[in-house]
């Protein structure tokens, strides 16, 4: 069990980050943990991996090998992404696991400088290096950012045959860790962590309108254009309305289902 | 070994950065200068080459602690179990490439130039250009991150601090082992300066495991 015991945190010139978070984790199930912009969660990500020290408080009972991925992934390393894989795993001494870039469906080129990658396919390296170290824990930032459908769908298969022997912590905007089954919600605000019920997820909605910009701009809900279609993302609670004004001002349903 | 594994990398890292590749080009340059001609008989001449050294390991250094940035740092932080073996995988690729330029140095007049010398004023010679490297490692890593965050600032800083000392013939273990070669003093005059520079080297990069702890 890996105990968060009283851990406060401050930057030097700045306001506290953590104000005295209490926290048990353990295998089972993901832990997800939600907060706002600058609420603290990267931070607590970070002391939780052992990439930085809390200025109060401590961290016990944490494994051997952690597998951590930054908000962020650096897109700019000069090192290919087979060769970073087989150093990070040899700093972590183990074997990488070499089908879980293929299973993420990366694209790249796998012996060329990884600032050559797309942000899609360096987030893939980024996930690779951490999940695929037989990590006791592994601690994810935003780990949706930037994947396509497909690989999100396999990060969530993926986490969830993690956490049945490791420590697994996330964090989440994209709505996409509601869907996880079984997981223990969290909240950071104010500088502590209380548990949370889990977010509703979100459902998604394609629409072909006469004037989709016109109608993306009515729309509360933020929604992109593609081929000629407006996809959106809305809660359950407001998806009714959104459809409803849709179809008064002239659009055409062409699904809805599951964010 | 945590800090070897994290040595390798940095260095792969270091390599394709290829900001290492100058200081190593400078010291190069500096043996072709100094023994192109006829540079009078050793163990004179590497005194040149010795506060050549000094700076080129401070560079080098300098280099290698900034080869990551602060993200890919805290994934490499977290995958090593903490700041120390980073730290020590650091320094041993920062005396790694010391030892080279060192060997490199020595070697260079041996086969270049038609004086020889005897296996103690090689090994003097040798453990002069330890020192200086180990000291000029040190420096590096002082000015440095978590030290000094940008590298142009560390840069600037290095090449004062490196400057300011690497005219006092009398302040070890730099001064003073240039000071002993001239002289043509034996080995056993530079095993204190090596071992001083080495310990100087060690003490910085623990300093800097207990700053970036901080931060």
């Amino acid at each position: 069990m890996l105990r968060v015991e009283g851990v406060h945190k401050r930057y030097r010139h700045g306001p506290p980050v953590l104000a005295g978070v209490d926290l048990a984790l353990g295998p089972g199930a993901p832990v997800v943990l939600a907060g706002g912009n600058g609420s603290g969660k990267s931070t607590l990500l970070r002391i939780v991996a052992g990439c930085a020290v809390p200025t109060a408080g401590r961290v016990t009972g944490r494994p051997a090998v952690v597998g951590y991925l930054p908000d962020r992934f650096p897109a700019q390393l000069r090192l290919p992404a087979d060769a970073y894989l087989r150093h990070l795993a040899r700093i972590r001494g183990v074997r990488p696991e070499p089908g879980l870039l293929d299973r993420l469906g990366f694209a790249g080129p796998r012996r060329e400088p990884m600032a050559r990658l797309s942000k899609g396919n360096a987030q893939k390296v980024g996930l690779a290096q951490a999940l695929g170290a037989g990590a006791g824990l592994i601690v994810l930032d935003e780990p949706w950012a930037g994947l396509d459908a497909a690989a999100a769908d396999t990060l969530a298969d993926l986490l969830a045959e993690a956490a049945a022997e490791a420590t697994v912590l996330v964090t989440d905007h994209t709505g996409r860790a509601a869907r996880l089954r079984g997981a223990r919600h969290l909240r950071l605000a104010g500088g502590r962590v209380g548990e949370a019920p889990p977010p509703p997820p979100a459902v998604a909605i394609v629409l072909r309108c006469p004037d989709a910009e016109q109608v993306r701009r009515r729309l509360a809900p933020a929604g992109r254009l593609e081929g000629g279609r407006l996809h959106l993302h809305a809660a359950p609670a407001e998806s009714d309305a959104v459809l409803f004004t849709a179809l008064q001002l002239g659009c055409s349903v062409e699904s809805v289902g599951p964010a | 070994m945590t800090a070897v594994a994290v040595a390798r990398y940095l260095l792969a890292d270091a390599v394709r950065s290829q900001r290492v590749v100058l200081p190593v080009v400078l010291q190069v340059a500096v043996l072709a200068v100094l023994f192109g001609g006829d540079p009078g008989r050793l163990p004179e001449p590497w005194g040149a080459s010795v506060l050549t050294l000094y700076p080129v390991a401070a560079w080098l250094a300098l280099t290698v602690a900034h080869t990551e940035d602060p993200v890919q740092r805290g994934v490499t932080v977290a995958a090593a179990g903490g700041f120390g073996p980073v730290a020590a995988g650091t320094l041993l690729v920062a005396l790694a490439g010391d030892g080279g330029l060192a060997v490199l140095s020595v070697v260079w007049p041996l086969v270049t130039t038609p004086y020889s010398a005897s296996p103690a004023v090689v090994v003097a010679g040798l453990l002069a250009h330890l020192a200086a490297g180990a000291t000029g490692t040190a420096v590096g890593l002082l000015c440095a991150r978590p030290w000094i965050r940008r590298i142009g600032r560390s840069l600037l800083v290095g090449a004062v601090v490196v400057i300011a000392t690497a005219v006092q013939p009398w302040l070890p273990p730099v001064g003073s082992a240039v000071h002993a070669l001239e002289r043509g003093a034996g080995p056993d005059a530079f095993v204190l300066p090596v071992l001083l520079a080495l310990g100087v080297a060690v003490l910085v990069a623990w300093a800097g495991v207990v700053r970036a702890r901080r931060e």
